[in-house]
């Protein structure tokens, strides 16, 4: 028989080591969770698709017909369905976690909004939102182009051994890495974990 | 329950786990683009291999209950996709659901970028039917996989690989570690000298 502070020793040691896990471990472990209940209840995690249906659902409200007349609509659907939700699950989700380190009850991890510059893109205001406007342009275009983001090809890709999201995957992260070299200045600061 | 509750509830949890991992703000990406902080590379390799060795095991124990979802290679508009996008995230910062992430986060460049990638959609839906012939029909070889490639059984691969992408991990946490305790020796003989 344990006696009652043992317990509580052992529970707080239990607690410790469950703080003690770094900040990246978790919470890629909770996203492959989420991936694996995804798996089992519809499809693998995917993001870009819904954007161009959530789109094309509210421009075709806005403008009846227009989805009829889009090819890309006709094949994909202008529909509300598990995708969208799940967009908008992701949404609201960071709403709440944004939410809550605001109140204090959960910090997320530290470290800066931008330590970088980008060479014609430093000081206003307005030219880094363009930069943002710009990257934000391109991660749709591309990732329609080849019918999958990040999430898509890679960590639902490469989780099913798809040739298609390491390809995806390695020239991303090759003309990301060759980019950031091209563009930004050395970022100050090191890990954010 | 119905499909759109389960969509709603997925999103959710993903969400929420993005945002705790960091990727509100785009320094993460840019800092992982300069390969000066990992943490982008160690989130996504995690969730991979939580995601592969969870699917396949369950695939293997009960055949039938995983959905899997295949995308096809359709080699030139997956290199020209990936290019444009790559270089879209060192511009932005997100990808299409930190930028989310971003925006739910009150970050003016997530919302900017938010706004950009809606852009980028509607643009997208009208070049379709220029783009698809180029990009989607022509070298398109279909839903290829390591073991569809290999012949290989799927299970003995996914262990492979997943064994593969957590030494990955590891590497990257002891380059970090190694780097720590350089900067900490380099400011302890900085101390010294300037006593």
């Amino acid at each position: 028989m344990k006696t009652v502070p043992q317990i509580q020793e052992i529970s707080s040691a239990m607690r410790a080591s469950w703080v003690s896990v770094p900040g990246w471990l978790r919470w890629g472990a909770l996203i492959g969770l989420v991936q694996i209940f995804a798996m089992l209840t519809y499809a693998p995690l995917g993001i870009s698709t819904a954007y161009p249906q959530l789109v094309g659902y509210i421009l075709d409200r806005l403008s009846p017909g227009f989805a009829q007349q889009q090819l890309y609509l006709q094949e994909i659907g202008a529909k509300i369905g598990w995708e969208v939700m799940e967009v908008l699950g992701v949404f609201l989700g960071a709403l709440l976690a944004h939410w809550l380190s605001r109140r204090g009850s959960a910090n997320p991890m530290a470290g800066g909004a931008s330590a970088v510059c980008i060479r014609g893109f430093e000081g206003s205001p307005s030219r880094r939102w363009l930069r943002a406007f710009a990257g934000g342009f391109l991660i749709l275009f591309g990732a329609r182009l080849a019918n999958g983001c990040t999430t898509g090809h890679m960590l639902s890709g490469i989780a099913q051994m798809a040739v298609s999201g390491f390809l995806f995957g390695a020239v991303a992260f090759a003309t990301g890495l060759l980019a950031a070299r091209l563009l930004f200045r050395e970022p100050i600061g090191g890990a954010t974990s | 329950m119905s499909e759109k509750w389960l969509g709603l509830i997925t999103g959710l949890v993903f969400g929420y786990a993005l945002y705790r991992a960091g990727f509100f703000q785009c320094g993460i990406v840019h800092r992982g683009l300069w390969l000066r902080d990992f943490t982008m590379l160690k989130v996504m390799l995690t969730a991979i291999v939580v995601g592969l060795v969870g699917s396949t095991a369950l695939d293997a124990l009960m055949p039938g209950a995983i959905h899997f979802k295949v995308k096809s290679l359709h080699l030139w508009g997956i290199i020209a996709g990936a290019a444009v996008f790559g270089l879209g995230m060192a511009l932005a910062g997100y990808c299409p659901g930190t930028v989310l992430v971003g925006a739910a986060g009150g970050r003016k460049e997530g919302i900017a970028a938010l706004v950009g990638a809606l852009t980028g959609t509607v643009a997208f839906i009208y070049a379709y039917p220029l783009l698809k012939p180029v990009f989607f029909e022509v070298a398109n070889f279909g839903k290829v996989t390591l073991p569809s490639l290999t012949g290989l059984p799927a299970v003995a691969v996914a262990l492979v690989l997943a064994a593969v992408l957590a030494g990955v991990v590891g590497m990257l946490s002891r380059i970090e570690r190694t780097r720590a305790n350089q900067t900490t020796r380099d400011k302890e003989v900085h101390s010294a000298i300037n006593n």
